[in-house]
């Protein structure tokens, strides 16, 4: 289904995704909220303006594809997927419990909506390359999206994926870098020599973009220059770790941690959503 | 009727009759078309032919994006490089979801690599996906059983790691020989002293063995286990009854191969003597293929005196 409709509100959308978040980890008493709220703004201008998807028919041949290759954040993508109606938002409560269709990283058996298995990090390029070379060859006009973390584009396959895109032009392939700049144990650029980032995608003749990942114009007006591109398309987004929760925003330990009773009230009252408990 | 000598030609002659019955059949190689022998492929089908370069992580994992979308891709290169190098792809995005990728592992064993050294012998394959949920193993003896086993394996749902040499593998079964994936193949019934179960391009030394030890009084059933996963239970069991003591034959460490799938069959239904003849879990040597194998303990003679030993056991 195509989303036509330019009204809709994506902050309000943002902030539903963010409060869905904090309200599964702390359900679930694991997750990675930090991650998740980094992308809350990609991930909300994807499901409810850009992809083409029906959650009436999860296997549509014809589908964008998406794939969280930093898949430690899929509880923002399960709120996403439930929100856009893929399965109720009660499903949410089985976050990483026995027996759940949502598993700690994405399944693409196990839950309506997620078209690749992902988690271990690094893999999510190659992922998206396969299938977007199916695309070619099939004469699909599906674009397939991957998100990415800035610390996981450490991973020598990243590399690997980025020539063969770049060899096969594969311009139906998009990809966002959650720059946020941070990685599980510290800084990006205390833990590794990455940065820059922007030169090594143009050496690898990507179509490149920065833009402000929470300025929901600058991400639709980047999707739309990266559909244009001959080349694939890379679009590194600056992003705050924990975005939307001032006790979260750039704070590391957030990257995995379980907000208490009180972070959740706090939670509650600033994204202005319902309890959902 | 087809026309291939070795092993890697036969998979290329395979997949090029796959292919021109179906647009699903896609080539994926990691540098490896020459090696594969699929360049005729290539020629016949570019649109299905993907070259990453050495890489074979992303080759792995493209192939899985492209099985997600329906195709059936097969990957083809040294079968360590797909086994270890990008295990964690084979096993993550390829068998944990179930998706169809066949996986042709040439030049395995001490036969396939053994001029290169230990970087190019590939003896921990078959144990390494041995252990992976879900995943179809098949380690066919010779260029004819290869051809027939690519075209089995394109027809099974799921993921298949396929053990192909290097092309200097003795031929062991006529063009017409059937392969039924998944059942043993019952080569010779000298008797039943004991049982012999071998595969792979060894194959023909365990063969050579079994005459020899007939040629001596010894009588054995000679069992090819092209399919080490899932392995025949009820046909292996049966020999093991019939016979009492088993000796296994395979181009691998006995650690993970043909020897311990045997082994757990035995256990678990037919208790019996076994003696393991492949690499006894050490590094081997460059040298020319039969003379490493001869020295590692895979000779002829040793699949007789393990035999022997076995019965002494029985």
């Amino acid at each position: 289904m195509l989303k036509n409709d330019n009204n809709i509100d994506l902050q309000s959308k943002a902030n539903q995704l963010r409060l869905d978040v904090v309200q599964m980890v702390h359900r679930a008493k694991d997750g990675h909220p930090g991650p998740a709220l980094s992308i809350a703004d990609i991930i909300a201008v994807l499901y409810f303006k850009e992809l083409k998807i029906d959650a009436n028919n999860p296997q549509w041949e014809d589908r964008d594809r998406f794939i969280l290759s930093k898949g430690h954040a899929c509880t923002v993508l399960y709120a996403a997927l439930a929100r856009s109606g893929f399965f109720s938002i009660d499903e949410c409560r089985g976050l990483r419990s026995l027996g759940s269709m949502l598993q700690g990283h994405p399944d693409m058996n196990k839950t309506p909506g997620i078209d690749m298995t992902s988690g271990s990090l690094g893999n999510g390029l190659s992922l998206g390359v396969g299938i977007a070379l199916a695309a070619k060859y099939r004469k699909k006009s599906y674009t397939t999206y991957v998100v990415m973390g800035d610390g996981e584009i450490q991973e020598g396959i990243v590399w690997e994926a980025a020539m063969c895109a770049s060899k096969y032009q594969l311009n139906n392939l998009i990809l966002f870098i959650d720059s946020n700049g941070w990685q599980s144990g510290d800084s990006i650029e205390q833990v590794s020599g990455l940065l820059p980032i922007l030169p090594k995608w143009q050496a690898f003749n990507w179509h490149c973009q920065t833009i402000d990942g929470h300025d929901f114009t600058q991400i639709i007006n980047a999707i739309d220059q990266a559909k244009k591109s001959p080349q694939p398309s890379v679009i590194i987004a600056d992003t705050v770790k924990g975005k939307g929760l001032a006790y979260m925003e750039n704070d590391n330990s957030w990257h995995k941690r379980v907000p208490d009773d009180e972070q959740l009230t706090i939670a509650l009252k600033t994204l202005g959503g319902d309890v959902n408990e | 009727m087809s026309n291939y000598k070795g092993t890697r030609e036969a998979f290329s002659q395979a997949l090029i009759d796959l292919a021109q019955e179906d647009d699903r059949f896609v080539f994926v190689s990691a540098d490896s078309l020459k090696a594969m022998r699929a360049t005729a492929f290539a020629e016949k089908f570019p649109d299905r032919y993907i070259e990453v370069g050495i890489a074979e992580q992303n080759a792995v994992a493209v192939a899985a994006g492209l099985a997600s979308c329906g195709l059936i891709p097969y990957v083809g290169t040294y079968g360590g490089f797909i086994t270890m190098r990008a295990c964690e792809q084979l096993r993550t995005f390829v068998a944990y979801p179930g998706l169809h990728v066949n996986f042709i592992g040439i030049n395995g064993g001490v036969f396939g690599g053994e001029r290169e050294g230990v970087t190019h012998q590939f003896f921990e394959d078959l144990g390494i996906v041995r252990s992976i949920p879900g995943i179809t193993v098949v380690a066919p003896a010779d260029a004819h059983q290869v051809y027939q086993a690519v075209k089995a394996i394109s027809k099974i749902d799921g993921p298949v790691y396929l053990r192909a040499g290097s092309g200097r593998e003795h031929v062991v079964y006529d063009q017409e020989t059937p392969f039924e994936l998944g059942k043993i193949r019952v080569l010779g019934k000298y008797g039943n002293h004991a049982a012999l179960f071998a595969n792979g391009f060894i194959l023909y030394r365990a063969i050579e063995a079994a005459k020899r030890l007939n040629e001596q009084g010894i009588q054995v059933t000679l069992v090819d286990v092209h399919t080490l996963k899932p392995i025949d239970v009820e046909g292996i069991t049966a020999i093991l009854q019939d016979c009492g003591a088993a000796v296994t034959v395979e181009d691998h460490n006995i650690i993970g191969g043909l020897g311990d799938a045997i082994s757990k069959v035995s256990t678990e239904h037919c208790p019996v003597r076994i003696e393991r003849v492949g690499l006894q879990d050490i590094f081997p040597s460059s040298g020319p293929a039969e003379e490493v194998a001869d020295y590692y303990g895979m000779s002829v003679n040793h699949i007789v005196d393990a035999v022997k030993k076995v019965l002494q056991r029985k």
